[in-house]
Protein backbone atom coordinates (compact mmCIF):
# COMPACT_ATOMS: atom_id res chain seq x y z
CA UNK A 1 0.00 0.00 0.00
CA UNK A 2 2.69 2.37 0.99
CA UNK A 3 5.01 1.10 -2.17
CA UNK A 4 1.91 1.85 -4.18
CA UNK A 5 1.92 5.61 -2.59
CA UNK A 6 5.42 6.32 -3.06
CA UNK A 7 5.17 5.42 -7.08
CA UNK A 8 2.15 7.63 -7.35
CA UNK A 9 3.76 10.55 -5.81
CA UNK A 10 6.61 9.60 -8.01
CA UNK A 11 4.43 9.61 -11.29
CA UNK A 12 2.37 12.99 -10.27
CA UNK A 13 6.29 14.49 -9.98
CA UNK A 14 6.91 13.17 -13.42
CA UNK A 15 3.83 14.79 -14.75
CA UNK A 16 4.65 18.27 -13.26
CA UNK A 17 8.19 17.68 -14.71
CA UNK A 18 6.69 17.07 -17.94
CA UNK A 19 4.59 20.11 -17.91
CA UNK A 20 8.18 22.22 -17.28
CA UNK A 21 9.41 20.51 -20.31
CA UNK A 22 6.18 21.60 -22.43
CA UNK A 23 6.65 24.99 -21.01
CA UNK A 24 10.53 25.33 -21.47
CA UNK A 25 10.29 23.81 -25.26
CA UNK A 26 6.98 26.01 -26.04
CA UNK A 27 8.79 29.14 -25.25
CA UNK A 28 11.69 28.14 -27.35
CA UNK A 29 10.09 26.65 -30.15
CA UNK A 30 7.74 29.70 -30.49
CA UNK A 31 10.78 32.39 -30.34
CA UNK A 32 12.71 29.94 -32.77
CA UNK A 33 9.47 30.03 -35.15
CA UNK A 34 9.39 34.11 -35.02
CA UNK A 35 13.14 33.92 -36.02
CA UNK A 36 12.01 32.60 -39.49
CA UNK A 37 10.12 36.21 -40.28
CA UNK A 38 13.10 38.21 -39.33
CA UNK A 39 15.62 36.17 -41.75
CA UNK A 40 16.43 37.19 -45.24
CA UNK A 41 14.53 34.74 -47.53
CA UNK A 42 17.69 32.12 -48.40
CA UNK A 43 19.05 32.25 -52.20
CA UNK A 44 17.57 29.29 -54.20
CA UNK A 45 19.44 26.71 -55.50
CA UNK A 46 22.77 27.85 -57.76
CA UNK A 47 22.19 31.32 -57.03
CA UNK A 48 25.08 33.19 -54.79
CA UNK A 49 25.00 34.03 -51.23
CA UNK A 50 24.81 38.16 -50.68
CA UNK A 51 24.17 38.12 -47.11
CA UNK A 52 27.74 38.49 -45.49
CA UNK A 53 26.57 38.22 -42.03
CA UNK A 54 25.64 34.43 -42.34
CA UNK A 55 29.69 33.96 -42.45
CA UNK A 56 30.36 32.36 -39.22
CA UNK A 57 34.21 31.54 -38.15
CA UNK A 58 33.51 27.68 -38.37
CA UNK A 59 33.30 27.97 -42.40
CA UNK A 60 36.40 27.42 -44.46
CA UNK A 61 37.99 30.29 -46.91
CA UNK A 62 36.73 26.75 -50.36
CA UNK A 63 33.48 26.95 -48.69
CA UNK A 64 32.68 30.66 -48.28
CA UNK A 65 34.28 31.25 -51.38
CA UNK A 66 32.19 28.76 -53.25
CA UNK A 67 28.98 30.12 -51.85
CA UNK A 68 29.25 33.70 -52.37
CA UNK A 69 31.34 33.42 -55.90
CA UNK A 70 34.31 35.36 -54.70
CA UNK A 71 37.90 33.09 -55.76
CA UNK A 72 39.67 31.80 -52.69
CA UNK A 73 43.11 33.76 -53.51
CA UNK A 74 40.92 36.71 -52.77
CA UNK A 75 40.59 35.89 -49.75
CA UNK A 76 43.62 34.59 -48.49
CA UNK A 77 45.61 37.95 -50.45
CA UNK A 78 43.30 40.10 -48.72
CA UNK A 79 44.56 38.35 -45.26
CA UNK A 80 47.93 38.45 -45.95
CA UNK A 81 48.44 34.42 -45.89
CA UNK A 82 49.77 32.05 -48.16
CA UNK A 83 46.91 29.26 -49.08
CA UNK A 84 48.86 26.40 -49.61
CA UNK A 85 51.02 27.26 -46.64
CA UNK A 86 50.44 24.71 -43.83
CA UNK A 87 47.12 23.38 -45.42
CA UNK A 88 45.32 26.75 -44.90
CA UNK A 89 42.29 25.42 -47.27
CA UNK A 90 41.48 23.28 -44.45
CA UNK A 91 41.30 25.45 -41.97
CA UNK A 92 38.24 27.33 -39.97
CA UNK A 93 38.20 31.68 -40.10
CA UNK A 94 38.73 30.96 -36.30
CA UNK A 95 41.73 28.46 -36.85
CA UNK A 96 43.61 31.17 -39.45
CA UNK A 97 42.54 34.18 -37.02
CA UNK A 98 44.59 31.87 -33.80
CA UNK A 99 47.53 30.86 -36.01
CA UNK A 100 48.12 34.43 -38.07
CA UNK A 101 46.73 36.87 -35.89
CA UNK A 102 46.35 35.55 -32.08
CA UNK A 103 46.02 39.61 -31.13
CA UNK A 104 43.66 40.67 -33.32
CA UNK A 105 40.09 38.65 -32.26
CA UNK A 106 37.44 38.70 -35.02
CA UNK A 107 40.47 39.82 -37.85
CA UNK A 108 40.27 37.09 -40.17
CA UNK A 109 35.66 37.31 -40.09
CA UNK A 110 35.75 40.93 -40.42
CA UNK A 111 38.34 41.31 -43.17
CA UNK A 112 36.59 38.26 -45.35
CA UNK A 113 33.47 40.13 -44.73
CA UNK A 114 34.83 42.96 -45.86
CA UNK A 115 36.46 41.17 -48.99
CA UNK A 116 33.71 39.79 -49.89
CA UNK A 117 31.47 42.93 -50.10
CA UNK A 118 33.76 44.48 -52.06
CA UNK A 119 34.51 41.80 -54.99
CA UNK A 120 30.69 41.35 -54.89
CA UNK A 121 29.05 42.00 -58.75
CA UNK A 122 26.71 44.89 -58.35
CA UNK A 123 22.86 43.24 -58.42
CA UNK A 124 21.34 43.93 -61.95
CA UNK A 125 18.78 46.80 -61.65
CA UNK A 126 15.07 45.39 -62.22
CA UNK A 127 13.51 47.74 -64.68
CA UNK A 128 9.51 48.76 -64.65
CA UNK A 129 7.48 46.52 -67.06
CA UNK A 130 6.20 49.78 -69.23
CA UNK A 131 9.05 51.56 -69.36
CA UNK A 132 8.80 53.73 -72.84
CA UNK B 1 32.10 20.47 -30.36
CA UNK B 2 29.92 20.62 -33.79
CA UNK B 3 31.38 23.60 -34.93
CA UNK B 4 34.61 21.20 -35.23
CA UNK B 5 33.04 18.89 -36.35
CA UNK B 6 30.86 21.44 -39.05
CA UNK B 7 34.66 22.24 -40.39
CA UNK B 8 35.59 18.76 -40.94
CA UNK B 9 32.43 17.77 -42.78
CA UNK B 10 33.29 20.55 -45.36
CA UNK B 11 36.90 19.51 -45.83
CA UNK B 12 36.59 15.34 -45.69
CA UNK B 13 32.46 15.18 -46.97
CA UNK B 14 30.58 12.19 -46.67
CA UNK B 15 33.07 9.90 -45.05
CA UNK B 16 33.25 12.51 -42.27
CA UNK B 17 29.37 13.01 -42.17
CA UNK B 18 28.94 9.36 -41.40
CA UNK B 19 31.43 9.37 -38.70
CA UNK B 20 29.49 11.99 -37.03
CA UNK B 21 26.18 10.33 -37.20
CA UNK B 22 28.21 7.15 -36.55
CA UNK B 23 29.45 8.77 -33.31
CA UNK B 24 25.71 10.27 -32.53
CA UNK B 25 23.82 7.15 -32.81
CA UNK B 26 26.21 5.51 -30.04
CA UNK B 27 25.63 8.61 -27.94
CA UNK B 28 28.50 10.76 -28.12
CA UNK B 29 27.37 14.39 -28.07
CA UNK B 30 28.24 15.31 -31.63
CA UNK B 31 25.09 17.11 -32.84
CA UNK B 32 24.21 14.46 -35.10
CA UNK B 33 20.84 16.04 -36.01
CA UNK B 34 22.40 20.13 -36.69
CA UNK B 35 24.74 18.07 -39.27
CA UNK B 36 21.96 16.91 -41.02
CA UNK B 37 20.25 19.97 -41.57
CA UNK B 38 23.65 21.55 -42.36
CA UNK B 39 24.48 19.37 -44.96
CA UNK B 40 21.00 19.81 -46.35
CA UNK B 41 21.18 23.29 -46.67
CA UNK B 42 25.26 22.62 -48.05
CA UNK B 43 23.84 20.39 -50.64
CA UNK B 44 21.00 23.65 -51.56
CA UNK B 45 24.57 25.34 -51.90
CA UNK B 46 25.55 22.88 -54.42
CA UNK B 47 28.38 22.14 -51.97
CA UNK B 48 27.51 18.27 -52.26
CA UNK B 49 25.57 16.13 -53.92
CA UNK B 50 22.64 15.31 -51.54
CA UNK B 51 22.09 11.87 -52.39
CA UNK B 52 25.46 10.20 -51.92
CA UNK B 53 25.22 11.94 -48.44
CA UNK B 54 22.14 10.53 -47.31
CA UNK B 55 23.41 7.16 -47.97
CA UNK B 56 26.72 7.57 -46.84
CA UNK B 57 24.72 9.30 -43.51
CA UNK B 58 22.41 6.39 -42.92
CA UNK B 59 25.01 3.49 -43.36
CA UNK B 60 26.53 5.48 -40.54
CA UNK B 61 23.58 6.10 -38.18
CA UNK B 62 22.48 2.38 -38.57
CA UNK B 63 25.90 0.96 -37.68
CA UNK B 64 25.86 3.73 -34.45
CA UNK B 65 22.09 1.79 -33.38
CA UNK B 66 23.83 -1.27 -34.04
CA UNK B 67 26.68 -1.03 -31.87
CA UNK B 68 24.44 0.15 -29.58
CA UNK B 69 21.96 -2.22 -29.62
CA UNK B 70 24.90 -4.87 -29.54
CA UNK B 71 26.07 -3.27 -26.05
CA UNK B 72 22.31 -3.39 -24.70
CA UNK B 73 22.29 -7.31 -26.17
CA UNK B 74 25.95 -8.27 -24.79
CA UNK B 75 25.16 -6.13 -20.79
CA UNK B 76 21.79 -7.53 -20.74
CA UNK B 77 23.15 -10.73 -17.84
CA UNK B 78 24.70 -7.38 -16.26
CA UNK B 79 21.50 -5.28 -16.15
CA UNK B 80 19.34 -8.33 -15.56
CA UNK B 81 21.84 -8.82 -12.53
CA UNK B 82 21.81 -5.28 -11.00
CA UNK B 83 18.36 -4.33 -12.24
CA UNK B 84 15.82 -7.06 -12.63
CA UNK B 85 14.35 -6.59 -9.41
CA UNK B 86 13.64 -2.58 -10.09
CA UNK B 87 10.31 -1.70 -10.74
CA UNK B 88 11.32 1.22 -13.19
CA UNK B 89 13.12 -1.26 -14.93
CA UNK B 90 10.69 -3.86 -15.82
CA UNK B 91 7.96 -0.69 -16.55
CA UNK B 92 10.33 0.18 -19.05
CA UNK B 93 10.74 -3.01 -20.60
CA UNK B 94 6.52 -3.60 -20.20
CA UNK B 95 6.25 -0.49 -22.50
CA UNK B 96 8.73 -0.66 -24.40
CA UNK B 97 7.30 -4.43 -25.43
CA UNK B 98 4.00 -3.10 -25.47
CA UNK B 99 4.59 -0.72 -28.87
CA UNK B 100 8.48 -1.86 -29.37
CA UNK B 101 8.31 -1.12 -33.51
CA UNK B 102 6.72 2.70 -32.57
CA UNK B 103 9.71 3.30 -30.06
CA UNK B 104 12.04 1.97 -32.85
CA UNK B 105 10.41 4.46 -35.14
CA UNK B 106 9.49 7.39 -33.38
CA UNK B 107 13.11 7.46 -31.41
CA UNK B 108 14.65 8.47 -34.55
CA UNK B 109 13.82 11.80 -35.61
CA UNK B 110 11.05 13.25 -33.56
CA UNK B 111 12.15 12.27 -29.53
CA UNK B 112 15.60 11.66 -30.63
CA UNK B 113 16.63 11.74 -26.73
CA UNK B 114 15.18 8.50 -26.14
CA UNK B 115 16.97 7.18 -28.85
CA UNK B 116 20.19 5.95 -26.89
CA UNK B 117 18.08 4.12 -24.11
CA UNK B 118 15.46 2.87 -26.62
CA UNK B 119 18.26 1.14 -28.34
CA UNK B 120 20.22 -0.18 -25.08
CA UNK B 121 16.35 -1.52 -24.09
CA UNK B 122 15.83 -3.45 -27.58
CA UNK B 123 19.18 -5.26 -27.32
CA UNK B 124 18.48 -5.69 -23.73
CA UNK B 125 15.13 -7.26 -24.14
CA UNK B 126 15.79 -10.07 -26.46
CA UNK B 127 14.08 -7.82 -29.31
CA UNK B 128 15.23 -9.75 -32.64
CA UNK B 129 18.04 -7.91 -34.56
CA UNK B 130 16.17 -8.15 -37.94
CA UNK B 131 12.90 -6.18 -36.99
CA UNK B 132 14.85 -3.33 -34.81
CA UNK B 133 17.13 -3.02 -37.83
CA UNK B 134 13.71 -2.82 -40.25
CA UNK B 135 12.27 0.40 -37.75
CA UNK B 136 15.24 1.65 -37.34
CA UNK B 137 15.97 2.26 -41.12
CA UNK B 138 12.73 3.50 -41.54
CA UNK B 139 13.09 5.95 -38.89
CA UNK B 140 16.55 6.93 -39.83
CA UNK B 141 15.60 7.53 -43.26
CA UNK B 142 12.80 9.71 -42.30
CA UNK B 143 15.03 11.55 -40.18
CA UNK B 144 17.67 11.79 -42.62
CA UNK B 145 14.96 13.10 -45.61
CA UNK B 146 12.57 15.02 -43.20
CA UNK B 147 15.73 17.11 -41.34
CA UNK B 148 18.30 16.85 -44.53
CA UNK B 149 15.34 18.45 -46.22
CA UNK B 150 14.28 21.29 -44.37
CA UNK B 151 17.89 22.17 -44.34
CA UNK B 152 17.50 21.67 -48.01
CA UNK B 153 14.38 23.92 -48.10
CA UNK B 154 15.79 26.81 -45.75
CA UNK B 155 19.03 26.81 -47.06
CA UNK B 156 21.00 29.42 -45.31
CA UNK B 157 18.51 29.74 -42.25
CA UNK B 158 19.26 26.21 -41.52
CA UNK B 159 20.56 27.35 -38.36
CA UNK B 160 16.93 28.43 -37.00
CA UNK B 161 15.51 25.07 -38.70
CA UNK B 162 18.11 23.13 -36.34
CA UNK B 163 16.81 25.40 -33.34
CA UNK B 164 13.19 24.93 -33.83
CA UNK B 165 13.79 21.15 -34.62
CA UNK B 166 15.51 20.45 -31.56
CA UNK B 167 13.29 22.64 -29.10
CA UNK B 168 10.23 20.82 -30.86
CA UNK B 169 12.12 17.25 -29.92
CA UNK B 170 12.05 18.49 -26.23
CA UNK B 171 8.46 20.04 -26.40
CA UNK B 172 7.69 16.32 -27.83
CA UNK B 173 9.54 14.63 -25.00
CA UNK B 174 7.61 17.03 -22.55
CA UNK B 175 4.36 15.58 -23.79
CA UNK B 176 5.56 12.11 -23.63
CA UNK B 177 6.56 12.59 -20.09
CA UNK B 178 3.52 13.86 -19.40
CA UNK B 179 0.84 11.49 -21.05
CA UNK B 180 3.10 8.59 -19.08
CA UNK B 181 2.88 10.17 -15.64
CA UNK B 182 -0.76 11.10 -15.55
CA UNK B 183 -1.88 7.58 -16.82
CA UNK B 184 0.70 5.83 -14.53
CA UNK B 185 -0.72 8.24 -11.55
CA UNK B 186 -4.17 7.61 -12.61
CA UNK B 187 -3.36 3.69 -12.87
CA UNK B 188 -2.17 3.57 -9.40
CA UNK B 189 -5.34 5.49 -7.69
CA UNK B 190 -7.53 3.24 -9.32
CA UNK B 191 -5.68 0.03 -8.38
CA UNK B 192 -5.97 1.76 -4.74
Amino acid sequence: MQGNSKSRILFIALSVFGLILILFFGMRVLRAFKKFDRQHPPPFAGELQTDVEAIEEWMTIPFISHNYGVPPDVLFDALGIEPKDKDNFKKSLEQLNEEYFPDADGYVLTTVKATILAHQPPPTPILPQNTP
Amino acid sequence: MSDYFLTQVLNYGAPLFALTLFLGAVGLPVGASLMVIAVGAFSQQGYFDWVMMAAVGLLGALLGDSLSFGMGHYGKDWVRAHLSSSPAWSNALAQFNNRAWAAVFFTRFLITALAIPTNLIAGGSGYPFRRFMLYDLLGEATWILLYGGLGYLFGSQWEVVNEFMSNFGGLLLGVVVLIFGVRQAVVRQTKK
